[in-house]
Formats: C-alpha cells, sequence, structure tokens
C-alpha cells in the first residue's frame, strides 16, 4: 500500500479515530469507574449509618414499649409511688433477666424532681441515692414525657429511655429508664451485613480512672493510652487497623465519610467513619466501618473490561466494513480505469470499461469510457492519414 | 533519423527477453513519456527531448539502461 494513496491516509485517519475513540471511552470509563467506587465507598458508610439508626429506633420502640406495659402493672406503680425499694426489687427482678436477653442491659427507677436520685438499679442493686445530673433527666423533668436518646454516662454509652411514672394520687412518682450498650450494636450490625465495626468514644466524655475501673471489671485490656483523643468501646475484630484516625470526632462531618480505600491481599476494603452524638446534640463517638467491596469491585471491572472489549470490536468490524466498502466501490474500480488507460496506451483497443454503476465513480468510468472510444477514433483516423 | 526507432527496438526486445505483458508495458512507458510507442517508426525524425523522455520512462518501468 503506498504512503500517498487514498486507501492509507483514509487507514490512517480510521486508525486515529480507532485510537482517541478507544482512549477517550477508556478516560471516561477509569473516571466512571472512580465515580463509582466513590459513591460505593460513600453508600458503604451511609448504608451503615442507617442501619445503625434502624437499630436505635427499634432498640428505643422496644424499650418504649417495655416501659409501658411496665407502669400499666399497678403492683410496680404501687410499690414504686410508697418508695419500697425491696418490694418493687422483688417485683422487677425476675423480669430483668428476659430483658437482659433481649439485650436491655440498664433498668433504673428514680425519684421526682427535684431530687431525681437513683431509687433501684436493676443492674446493679446495691447502688443507689446518686444522683446522674444528666441531660436526659433535665430533659425528662423539664418535659415530664418520654425522653430517648444515647446517654454517654460513667456506666458507658447506651441508648436510652426515660420517662415519668405517674402517681395514683396524681403527679409524678418518680422515672424509669431503660438501656442498652450500643457496643452490643456492632455486633447485630455484623451478623447482618458481614462487615466491621468499631464504636469509639471521645475522651472528653469519658472519665479515665472509671474507664480504668470498668475495664478491669469487664477484663478487658485498658486501652486509654492507646489513642490521644478516643478510647475504643468495642469493635468487632481483632484488627486494630479498623480504629486508625487523625483528627478530632467533632470535625466528622454528620453523613460520615470514607476514610480510605485499600487492598488486603486479593480483597479491597473500604473503610469509613461516622459521627454518633447523644441525646443533646453533642459528638461523643464514632463508628468505624470497614466493607469489603471486592465482589462488587470485580463486578464493576468486569463490566468495564466486557464494554471496552465491546467497543473496541465494534470499532475494529467498522473500519474493516469501511476499508472493504472503499474498496469494492472506488479503489478497485479506479485501478481497473488506470489498467484499461495502460493497456489503450500500450495498443490494446479493444480494452474497454463496463459502467454498471450511476455512482460518482460510475460516472468517471462512463466519462472514461467515452474518452476512450474517442482516442481509438482518433487513431484510427490518423493511421490512415499517415497511410495516405 | 531513427534514434527512436531504435529504442523502441530495444524496448520491444527487452519485454520479448522478460517475457512481459507487452500491452502494459508498452502503456506504462508511453504514459510515462507522452509517446505511443507503435507510432515510432524508423523514419520518426530524432527529437532529442522525446528520446531522453523514452529513455527515463524504460529505465523507471523496465529498469533497462541505454
Amino acid at each position: 500500500m503506498k504512503l500517498k494513496s487514498i486507501q492509507t491516509k483514509v487507514l490512517a485517519a480510521l486508525v486515529a479515530c480507532l485510537v482517541v475513540g478507544v482512549g477517550g471511552i477508556l478516560v471516561l470509563m477509569q473516571f466512571s469507574f472512580k465515580r463509582n467506587a466513590e459513591a460505593l465507598a460513600q453508600e458503604s458508610v451511609s448504608g451503615s449509618q442507617k442501619l445503625f439508626a434502624i437499630l436505635e429506633a427499634r432498640e428505643i420502640s422496644k424499650m418504649t414499649a417495655v416501659s409501658e406495659v411496665l407502669i400499666a402493672n399497678p403492683q410496680i406503680r404501687d410499690a414504686f409511688a410508697a418508695k419500697d425499694r425491696n418490694r418493687l426489687l422483688g417485683l422487677t427482678a425476675p423480669l430483668f433477666p428476659k430483658l437482659k436477653s433481649e439485650g436491655i442491659t440498664n433498668w433504673m427507677f428514680h425519684t421526682p424532681e427535684p431530687d431525681m436520685a437513683v431509687f433501684l438499679r436493676l443492674h446493679n442493686p446495691t447502688k443507689f441515692g446518686d444522683r446522674l445530673n444528666r441531660f436526659m433527666d433535665k430533659e425528662a423533668v423539664r418535659t415530664h414525657a418520654i425522653v430517648a436518646g444515647n446517654e454517654l454516662a460513667r456506666a458507658g454509652f447506651a441508648v436510652r429511655v426515660l420517662r415519668p411514672v405517674d402517681a395514683a394520687k396524681g403527679g409524678i412518682a418518680g422515672y424509669v429508664e431503660f438501656g442498652e450498650e450500643l457496643g452490643q450494636f456492632i455486633h447485630a450490625m455484623k451478623s447482618q451485613t458481614g462487615n466491621e465495626y468499631g464504636l469509639l468514644l471521645s475522651k472528653q466524655f469519658v472519665d479515665k480512672q472509671f474507664w480504668a475501673d470498668s475495664s478491669a471489671v469487664l477484663k478487658r485490656r485498658n486501652n486509654w493510652d492507646d489513642n490521644p483523643g478516643f478510647v475504643v468501646a468495642d469493635k468487632t475484630t481483632s484488627d486494630d487497623r479498623i480504629m486508625r484516625f487523625q483528627g478530632s470526632l467533632s470535625a466528622v462531618p454528620e453523613q460520615g465519610t470514607v476514610l480510605e480505600r485499600y487492598l488486603d491481599g486479593t480483597s479491597i476494603f473500604v473503610r469509613g467513619i461516622f459521627p454518633i452524638r447523644d441525646a443533646s446534640g453533642n459528638t461523643v463517638g464514632a463508628m468505624f466501618v470497614v466493607r469489603d467491596i471486592s465482589a462488587q469491585y470485580k463486578a464493576m471491572r468486569h463490566t468495564q473490561n466486557i464494554l471496552v472489549s465491546v467497543i473496541v470490536v465494534s470499532l475494529l468490524l467498522g473500519i474493516v466494513l469501511v476499508l472493504v466498502l472503499l474498496d469494492r466501490l472506488v479503489f478497485r474500480r479506479l485501478q481497473h480505469i488506470i489498467r484499461v488507460a495502460t493497456r489503450v496506451v500500450g495498443g490494446d483497443f479493444e480494452s474497454e470499461i463496463k459502467i454498471d454503476s450511476g455512482d460518482e465513480v460510475g460516472q468517471l468510468e462512463l466519462l472514461f469510457e467515452q474518452f476512450r472510444r474517442v482516442f481509438v477514433d482518433v487513431l484510427g483516423h490518423v493511421t490512415e492519414f499517415k497511410k495516405e | 533519423m531513427g534514434q527512436l526507432y531504435d529504442l523502441r527496438t530495444k524496448i520491444e526486445a527487452k519485454i520479448a527477453a522478460d517475457r512481459l505483458d507487452a500491452t502494459d508495458v508498452k502503456g506504462k512507458i508511453g504514459l510515462k513519456s507522452g509517446r505511443l510507442l507503435a507510432f515510432i517508426s524508423p523514419s520518426t525524425p530524432d527529437d532529442p527531448v522525446a528520446f531522453e523522455k523514452l529513455k527515463q520512462a524504460a529505465k523507471d518501468v523496465l529498469h533497462l539502461n541505454i
């Protein structure tokens, strides 16, 4: 193929289009892949956050329903109104193991305001009379209505429901409170999603001595000094890499954020964090989430590879088709005209062109054939003239 | 007189020796040189310009050095 030929130029143009087209598609695909990967990573965090919110709402509903049933019991209400701790303990203690098996770890009765002191702790009956002075206590006193939310206390970080108990004679007999440790949420979340989770608490809201004491009671390592700004309350994996975080918890955006995507062996993971607020709106903790996105990642790559392959093959077939058409419709016919012209000049005056088409090349063929006949006729006359 | 005809003879001898398609080769040479070989006869007057063109065409098409 000659470099100056139209065929070469067309082929070069088509190859250039192929290269530019495939290059553009690859860039577009890569961009799209990156965006999808980012969306997937963000969805991993927001999905976990939603699941946490659902679990939280479900447990609040459960504790609210339990409290409704409890205060509807006249014996319990009377014992509480009479401030008969032993009778109240006798009536409620048999119920506590069942509630505990349902996840309710804290159960308390509080005296009414202005004291608002702990009257009875079902989870620790020997300890009472202390004042907790928490945000939720103040809200319950202020509104005399059900208050629900997360509350970080010395006893731990729990989602709680606190509600007033009306006295038979009118007024408030006191308050009843149920709570569930948030730490157990992450295990429920892991069983539902397969993701790994870690719950951390800001040191700003945790008492160092209490943390050391509770660590000893719970027979866990005191991890207070592991991180400068937070302590790890619970996690679903022994791998500490899940907890790598530098910065302030208060700076974590409300909708959570993706911290990184990383490769571990052949698996791809995404790690993110979302804040956990208490009932007063303070960011007292956060939850880490690690999700294995290898399957989705591989599926996206597979789809991308198929798309690129299909596009490249289509473009190649298109190029071949264009070249075949050009060859059949233009180049072969032009070659035939050149061959006939050469043969006529070489003395074969009978060579002629058959015109099968009225297209542009057909018009050229017709013109040439007419010219050839005139040329042959002129040659005949010149020969005769010379003979004369 | 006869210079162009001698060249035509050499060209035809070379075509015959190489067993080439005479019509095709003569056509190519004719197109390149601007002369119809069939019209060159022993009586064709010498023409240095036409001779050079025909010689160059023969060289290009047949690699014939004269």
